[in-house]
């Protein structure tokens, strides 16, 4: 790494180091010069420095500042941490509201028992008691007690969050901790929305504090509420610095989460350091929440959760370590949401979709910061040390068996069932499951063997399903065609997301793809010219898969089907597709080019220093995951006979890389575990047909159960089922010839099946 | 006899529940310094990583101030007066030197100037970031950092590692010097047998985690043959034990 270029060899890094020294200039430049522009011209001023651009500007820097308190004080990234400020303004809300304090999610476990036993008998006979799920305080609340109890509330989930969730993780991988927190996110945003739907909530407003005073600063007007919000963050940024800049217990952070041993010789709590970080993240963010949801005089609960990617992308400017930075940028990608959407109604040279202002454009520019943050400062957050760095779950080979006869025999049965026996729900119920085992094919590919974590599957998916659907509908392609061209655009994209994965690894690449998800989401599925509006993406679909042509087939003399939705064929097309898929993972896995993988996902270096071309490895690897989740699209919009935004919003991106790490990440065996958990899949099915549990349940369960594997199960249904399996093998094995090696034998029980 | 500072019991200690130490019995007393010496892979290491309870006991015990270390995190031991410089000296790069000795105990009290009286090297750089540190001045300012809460005990665990031998023996040479001054207790884990033994009162070797021979500096050093073959195995060994 010499400052001189003294042999040809070094030449390529040196010319890239000076490109990155020139982009960097660039992107300085034109940063200041947009700046300037925008405070210089009086319109363009006048619809930055908005009162409601600095609200959100706070509430974003309020995520933002928690994010980076839980990350420097236990090495937690908290996707969940909008969820977080939402849930808490939902408390406060209710508190103002009815005097009620909703207790955290516990769906009522004896409603399970309850619903079995209504299989059997009449629903008034038998009834179980119903677990309290709030605690009332009489009537609506006033303003201060209702923040009192808010903030104690804060303070219980700071303190459940770190000593429940996250300190069992301490020494997880990080990706262990994402999935935790992508858990939290589902669970806390599916509980508010089983208590209270989707519906907005009306906030009451703060005694003191009145919307209709508005305050002149000379540059900017804005009412007192707002004036408020942004002082409150201001102090809190200024406050935190001063705790990290000039205290014992700043300082002692700041060194524990470089290197987590050399705190504890000296006799630092990394424990004490960790929980007291939680606790303010907690309630700094659920302060904010509170002001913020004041401000804007309801809360819903799909706004906030989506705020953690421009807040993410403020706490990456700060480098994830400079509050003032953080909060800086944070107003700054609060403040153009107006301005950009007052240029899109007002400009003319505004990218425009039909008539109306291209949508979205204000979500684009958090990705779009991120990537060029990251690409140009490399890795953005710092590593941390700490005492021992978990691995990722084992990635077993497939063994012949299961290619030979497992996967086979499992294929011929989900055929059979699904022409044959089972009933219309379970025949709708196979095919989310086969649809899910591809998405989660496509994860095991990218995260499971490369060790890369991608947020944006569905995105992929999505866009692969819109093309389906277009050129099925609109261009006439026949099938199966755009099932090709789809695929092939998602691997384009899947491509180009790869291009800042080349710099960035790990958590930060989460983030990126994270952010890429909620971008498409809003610019592309949202977009009217593309999901159809009213008339809805249609797809057209041969008749045999086609699930509105519920036709009775004559298949080897048997009759197929019962005449009613779905068509039992859908499933079969679903099937071929992810047998096929299954199969080529499985391949891989077994190929010169899996063995790579697995190399670079142990260690990036080690794999280069032996030969593995890293760069090529994680395209390639990029690629070929986004063309199975772009296949897993097209079958997506071929079996629901349409393609609709709400299928792939980025939301489902997280549900999905959920069920596949519930399933186990590291074989194709966990993708089918996985797809059997997906929301509408069999196992949900299962539950719903056969043991009465309410769907609403799905996002709970599947959020606990996240949590719950994260901490306690990391390598996932298929790898307990395996290691269970091996253990069973060796016990029958021992009696018999304790002399013969089992090193050559396959594992008895393992799911690895393709 | 006082209590020895840290007393070892039968102790058996390893990775995995699979043992690596095994059987080993030690103490330290106040105010001598005691070696650690052996191969690599004896088992040193991680020996003092147990001390300092950050790793388990398997079985046997350690005593450190005469109490069990069983159950007490390593952060609750570490606030009793045992100072560890773990082997890859554990410096927070990011802060500055200064800062790296503010947080030399856990506790608040910390006797900066006393530690820089026997590293007046760090006198100078004490706003430089650790990261920028040359690795002998890193080394000093693990030592320094430790030596800031007074400690009862200390443990160095390679101190020479990546350093010049004269460097080494600079340090070692300060070391007794703090022991004189001080009364403490040190436990020294080192490679340069020699030297180590040079101003260590006592030492203990061990060999693939067994104690093959304990004694005084002066009996180990007397016994050079039997110290070899301490080291490459041989007949020698059989034969003294």
């Amino acid at each position: 790494m010499g400052g001189r270029a003294s042999h040809p060899a070094q030449w390529g890094a040196v010319i890239e180091r000076s490109i990155t020294q020139v982009a960097r200039w660039v992107v300085a430049a034109l940063g200041i010069a947009t700046a300037a522009f925008v405070l210089l011209d009086a319109e363009y001023r006048h619809h930055f420095l908005t009162g409601s651009g600095v609200a959100q500007g706070a509430l974003i820097a309020a995520v933002a500042l928690g994010v980076m308190l839980t990350y420097r004080g236990s090495g937690v990234v908290n996707f969940a941490n909008g969820v977080i400020a939402m849930y808490v303004a939902y408390v406060y809300t209710v508190l103002r509201r009815d005097g009620d304090l909703f207790l955290p999610p516990l769906p009522n476990p004896l409603s399970v028992i309850e619903g079995i036993v209504h299989q059997f008998q009449p629903h008034d006979t038998f009834h179980l008691p119903d677990i309290p799920t709030q605690i009332s305080f009489g009537n609506g609340l006033s303003f201060w007690p209702a923040l009192a109890i808010s903030l104690a509330f804060c303070i219980v989930l700071g303190l459940v969050l770190h000593f429940f969730v996250f300190r069992p993780l301490r020494f997880a991988p990080p990706i262990a901790k994402v999935v935790a927190s992508v858990g939290l996110f589902l669970l806390l945003e599916a509980t508010v929305i089983r208590r209270f739907g989707t519906r907005p909530i009306a906030v009451k407003p703060i005694p003191f504090l009145k919307k209709t005073t508005q305050m002149n600063l000379g540059f900017i007007k804005l009412n007192q509420e707002q004036f408020f919000v942004g002082m409150l963050v201001i102090a809190f940024a200024a406050l935190l610095w001063v705790l990290f800049q000039k205290t014992r217990f700043g300082l002692a952070t700041r060194a524990a989460a470089e290197n987590e041993k050399g705190a504890v010789v000296l006799g630092f709590s990394p424990d004490f350091l960790a929980g007291t970080n939680w606790v303010l993240s907690t309630v700094i963010t659920g302060l904010l929440g509170i002001f913020v949801a004041t401000s804007l005089s309801t809360i819903e609960p799909t706004v906030l959760p989506a705020l953690i990617v421009p807040a993410l992308t403020a706490a990456l400017v700060g480098g994830f370590t400079s509050f003032p930075r953080t909060t800086l940028a944070a107003f700054v990608l609060g403040m153009q949401k107006p301005l950009i959407s007052y240029l899109g109604v007002n400009k003319t040279w505004f990218p425009k979709s039909g008539d109306q202002a291209f949508p979205g454009v204000d979500r684009v520019l958090p990705f779009l910061v991120i990537v060029l943050v990251l690409y140009l400062a490399g890795d953005a957050l710092p590593a941390r040390g700490s005492i021992t760095a978990g691995r990722l779950p084992f990635s077993p080979t497939p063994p012949k068996w299961a290619l030979r006869i497992g996967g086979p025999v499992l294929g011929l049965a989900a055929a059979v069932f699904g022409l044959f026996i089972f009933s219309p729900a379970y025949r709708g119920a196979l095919s989310n499951t086969l649809v899910g085992v591809i998405i989660c094919l496509s994860v095991v590919v990218i995260t499971g063997f490369v060790g890369q974590i991608s947020l944006a599957q569905m995105a992929f998916a999505g866009i692969s399903a819109f093309i389906v659907s277009h050129l099925s509908s609109e261009h006439g392609w026949p099938f199966p065609l755009p099932i090709f061209a789809g695929a092939i655009v998602a691997l384009v994209i899947g491509l180009l997301v790869a291009l800042p994965a080349l710099r960035v690894r790990g958590v930060n690449l989460a983030i990126v793809t994270f952010a890429f998800a909620v971008a498409v989401d809003d610019m592309i599925f949202k977009n009217n010219s593309v999901n159809g509006g009213f008339k809805q993406a249609l797809v057209k679909a041969p008749d045999w898969i086609d699930p509105n042509q519920p036709k009775q087939r004559k298949i080897f003399g048997l009759i197929a089907g019962d005449g009613k939705l779905p068509n039992p064929t859908t499933a079969i097309f679903c099937l071929v597709v992810t047998v096929v898929l299954c199969y080529l993972v499985a391949n891989l896995r077994r190929s010169t080019t899996g063995r790579q993988m697995l190399a670079m996902r142990a260690n990036e270096r080690a794999a280069a220093a032996a030969g593995v071309n890293v760069s090529a490895t994680k395209l390639l690897a990029f690629a070929i995951s986004a063309f199975i989740a772009g296949i897993g699209g097209a079958v997506i919009a071929y079996r629901s006979g349409n393609a609709t935004p709400d299928k792939f919003d980025y939301t489902q991106s997280l549900v999905i890389f959920a069920f596949a790490y519930l399933g186990g990440i590291s074989s194709v065996g966990g993708a089918i575990a996985g797809g059997f958990l997906v929301a509408g899949g069999l196992v949900f099915t299962f539950l719903q047909q056969s043991l009465g549990v309410p769907p609403e349940f799905t996002l709970l369960l599947g959020g606990l159960g996240l949590v719950i594997t994260a901490i306690q199960n990391p390598e996932g249904i298929a790898g307990r089922l395996r290691t269970d399996g091996l253990r069973l093998k060796a016990k029958f094995q021992k009696p018999r010839s304790p002399s013969s090696a089992p090193t050559t034998a396959a594992p008895l029980v393992d799911t690895g099946s393709p | 006899m006082a209590t020895p500072l840290i007393e070892i019991v039968d102790l058996y200690t390893g990775y995995n529940n699979v043992p690596v130490v095994r059987d080993l019995n030690l103490h330290v007393s106040p105010g001598e310094i005691v070696a650690l010496l052996g191969p690599n892979g004896a088992g040193k290491t991680t020996t003092l990583l147990t001390t300092s309870g950050l790793n388990p006991i398997i079985k046997g015990d350690i005593k450190v101030f005469g109490r069990s270390i069983k159950g007490v995190r390593p952060h609750l031991i570490a606030r009793q007066g045992l100072a560890h410089v773990l082997e890859d000296r554990a410096l927070f790069f990011q802060l500055t030197v200064r800062e790296n000795l503010e947080l030399g105990s856990a506790k608040g009290t910390v006797d900066i100037d006393q530690a820089l009286k026997y590293f007046p090297a760090l006198q100078d750089i004490q706003g430089r970031r650790a990261g920028l540190l040359s690795g002998g001045q890193q080394q000093m300012l693990a030592m320094a950092r430790a030596l800031t809460s007074t400690p009862k005990v200390l443990m160095v665990d390679e101190m020479s590692l990546g350093l010049a031998p004269i460097i080494v023996e600079n340090l070692l040479t300060i070391l007794r010097q703090i022991v004189a001054d001080t009364g403490a207790g040190v436990l020294l884990v080192e490679q340069h047998v020699h030297l180590a033994l040079a101003i260590a009162d006592r030492g203990y070797i061990l060999s693939h985690g067994q104690l093959v021979i304990e004694g005084t500096a002066a009996d180990l050093n007397a016994n050079q043959r039997l110290l070899e073959s301490s080291y490459l195995g041989g007949g020698e060994l059989d034969a003294a034990t």
